[in-house]
């Protein structure tokens, strides 16, 4: 008797929660706003302001306010698993833009899934992190997403069918090594050897010399700046001359103090910089976020406004046919549902996975200029390789 | 025919890389038997003190040379070269007169630990100076591989071999043949008598100290120029190094040169001949470490000595 009451009180208490009459609509970012990796946080969290700026300044949500919950995660999967469980448990937020990392994202989805909040992820690209859920969401190009596309390209365009690939072993290299193997191969390309080290290796003469003897076309070195430059050193060293294929990691300009000369011609895949193609609202998002902070938006601040535009469409959505209380499962339907959104990092449309279709441009490093030109931007459409003008 | 699974021109690469490798482990090495020799104890700073040379070496070839390559360039570089000898052998007797020479008589674990404290206090004071990112230091002539049928040696390679050959050489010449090096054998063998000799052994030991961190100095600058400068470089190589001085036999400074090349040669073949998996690479020396403890302690070319009691 004393349980069957005890529960009668848990639902009613449930109830109680669900039916309550909101005075406002909280969300909430999590990034890096103190410690080494602070500017990217606070480029973001400018963005999510201008946003929520400007909504609050149309009448919020339904005549609510949206106010907006921020917390620093500094970088660190422990401090973003407190700030979530702060803007969960305290705030009780329904929905928020963040974590920048993969590894805070990878460690506070599964909280975000179980507690039905919608996250959105601006810049975490770790294939696993929408895997998590389908409360999970990511505004940025993924790994698996770069490979597929650049597997295709390698194979297709340029025409290459024997690749060696020399990876490190940690989460974002091994990714985009093993999604590229299996694409390229299905491409019809051959994978003639797989060599792999360890972050902070140095001396990659062996696997270099075993990758000699295999006869490549060309090598594939999905790697970080410091690994890659020695790679490219050591591969030149004992007459390696191929094609070099790399990802998004090269386009960090520290590869060109440290490979110089030797990183001219790499060809490499990056999310598609899609600035020479006209958007007026990216132009006006841009504007204004200079006067307003100075300086420029970063790619990630601008993956942000749009990450945080489409949740408060999501949320606007599930308060109006809800009647005035925001249904968790109505967010999440409408972020599915949601089809060709023009934002001012392109157009939004995610897939079942929560990933964003995102256009992966492939680029050229010049190391006499010390730039990279993007030579053409790609997407996959029906399995098939279709290329964006 | 091939070994194992192995070409011939493989096999032939890998030598030429082993090689080269184990030239700077040799290197290395002479810096901990010549300590060891004479004090008894591992100076677990080693590393450290090549770092510190790498770092001033490029300071001195930048301001020399700046970037770009000259036919000066190498002239410049082995400037450069001894400069960086020159700061590495004082930051060594520094070292040795502050957290050392104190503790002399001390119980042996002290030194020991000392010595890891240095080791960590330069390595961090080297991030504090000059920030974690790798500093690249330009070869001073233009690094053309050479290929020998399909065998590719670089100029680098060369250098590098060379230059240990000759400072390796001129060592053991030192030792054997001047006063000084007299001296220092006789320091070595038993300190005290050597005092009551009138040999200043506190001279003898400074003067160890420096001759071994300026080995140290010229071994970092010939790696740097491959594998970049930064402020943990010295920690692995340091260990790599003194596990090739207990391989050769410690304390025997021709022993340290035949263990630093065989170490390198080993290291080299084991990853590619046994397929040791990249990340268990640097196991390879450390399990070489624990057999010549096991089985012969006092290394290849070590006497066995008698525990005075």
């Amino acid at each position: 008797m004393k349980r069957i009451l005890l529960s009668l009180g848990l639902v009613f208490l449930v109830l109680g929660c669900g039916s309550k009459k909101l005075t406002e609509i909280p969300v909430g970012f999590i990034g890096p706003l103190t410690g080494d990796a602070a500017n990217y946080g606070k480029l973001s969290l400018q963005a999510v302001q201008i946003a929520l700026d400007e909504i609050n300044a149309q009448g919020g949500i339904g005549g609510l306010p949206v106010k907006l919950y921020v917390e620093d995660d500094e970088g660190k999967p422990e401090k973003a698993n407190a700030a979530f469980e702060k803007l969960y448990g305290v705030n009780k937020i329904y929905g928020f833009v963040g974590p920048m990392f993969s590894s805070c994202a990878l460690a506070i989805a599964p909280k975000a899934q179980a507690a039905k909040v919608v996250m959105i992820s601006q810049s975490a690209t770790h294939k696993d992190v929408t895997s998590k859920g389908d409360f999970i969401f990511r505004n940025v190009l993924s790994d698996q997403l770069q490979a597929e596309v650049f597997g295709r390209y390698v194979a297709e365009k340029l025409g290459i069918k024997k690749v060696a690939i020399l990876y490190i072993k940690n989460d974002y290299s091994q990714g985009l090594a093993m999604d590229f193997k299996r694409v390229f191969e299905a491409s019809g390309g051959q994978v003639v050897a797989v060599e792999t080290g360890v972050q902070g290796d140095k001396d990659f003469k062996t696997q270099l010399t075993k990758i000699k003897e295999a006869q490549p076309e060309a090598l594939y070195i999905p790697n970080y700046v410091a690994e890659m430059a020695q790679i490219l050193e050591q591969a030149k060293q004992l007459g390696l001359n191929v094609k070099i294929l790399s990802a998004d990691g090269f386009s960090n300009p520290e590869i060109f103090a440290l490979a110089k000369d030797l990183a001219n011609g790499v060809i490499f895949s990056n999310s598609a910089d899609e600035s020479g193609m006209k958007n007026p609202l990216r132009e006006n998002f841009v504007k204004l976020y200079r006067e307003k902070y100075g300086e420029d938006p970063d790619a990630f601040a601008q993956n942000a406004y749009d990450a945080f535009k489409v949740l408060l469409l999501a949320l606007k959505n599930a308060y109006e046919t809800s009647g005035g209380v925001i249904d968790r499962t109505k967010v999440r339907d409408f972020l599915l549902n949601l089809r060709g959104y023009q934002g001012v990092s392109g157009v939004i449309t995610f897939l079942p996975s929560g990933d964003a279709i995102k256009n992966v441009g492939i680029y050229v490093a010049d190391a006499k200029k010390k730039t990279y030109n993007q030579i053409a931007v790609y997407k996959v459409e029906n399995n098939q390789l279709v290329e964006v003008k | 025919m091939a070994l194992f699974h192995l070409s011939w021109s493989e096999i032939g690469q890998h030598v030429v890389n082993g090689i080269t490798l184990g030239s700077i482990y040799a290197l290395i090495a002479l810096g901990y038997t010549m300590v060891y020799g004479i004090l008894k104890f591992i100076n677990f700073a080693h590393g450290e003190i090549l770092m510190m040379g790498a770092y001033a070496g490029y300071f001195f070839y930048m301001a020399l040379n700046g970037e770009g390559v000259s036919s000066l360039s190498l002239f410049l570089f082995l400037l450069a070269m001894i400069g960086s000898m020159l700061v590495s052998a004082t930051l060594g007797v520094i070292v040795e007169k502050l957290a050392y020479k104190p503790l002399r008589t001390a119980p042996r674990l002290a030194p020991l630990l000392s010595a890891i404290g240095v080791s960590i206090i330069l390595s961090n004071l080297a991030a504090f100076l000059f920030g974690t990112k790798s500093k690249r230091l330009d070869y001073p002539f233009p690094n053309e591989t050479i290929l020998l049928g399909n065998v590719a040696i670089t100029p680098h390679q060369i250098l590098i071999v060379v230059s240990a050959l000759v400072l390796m050489v001129a060592l053991k010449l030192f030792v054997d043949y001047s006063k000084l090096g007299k001296a220092m054998r006789a320091t070595s063998q038993n300190m005290n008598v050597a005092k009551l000799m009138g040999i200043n052994t506190d001279f003898i030991i400074s003067l160890t100290f420096a001759i071994g961190s300026a080995l140290a100095a010229a071994a970092g600058m010939l790696v740097a120029l491959e594998i970049k400068i930064y402020p943990t470089m010295g920690t692995l190589a340091g260990l790599k190094a003194f596990v090739a001085a207990v391989f050769g036999g410690i304390g025997n400074i021709t022993g340290a040169m035949i263990g630093g090349v065989l170490l390198g040669v080993i290291e080299t073949f084991g990853v590619a001949v046994l397929g040791i998996p990249q990340g268990l690479r640097d196991t390879v020396a450390f399990t070489i470490l624990i057999f010549v403890l096991l089985f012969r302690p006092s290394g290849l070319l070590g006497k066995k000595e008698k525990e005075k009691v």
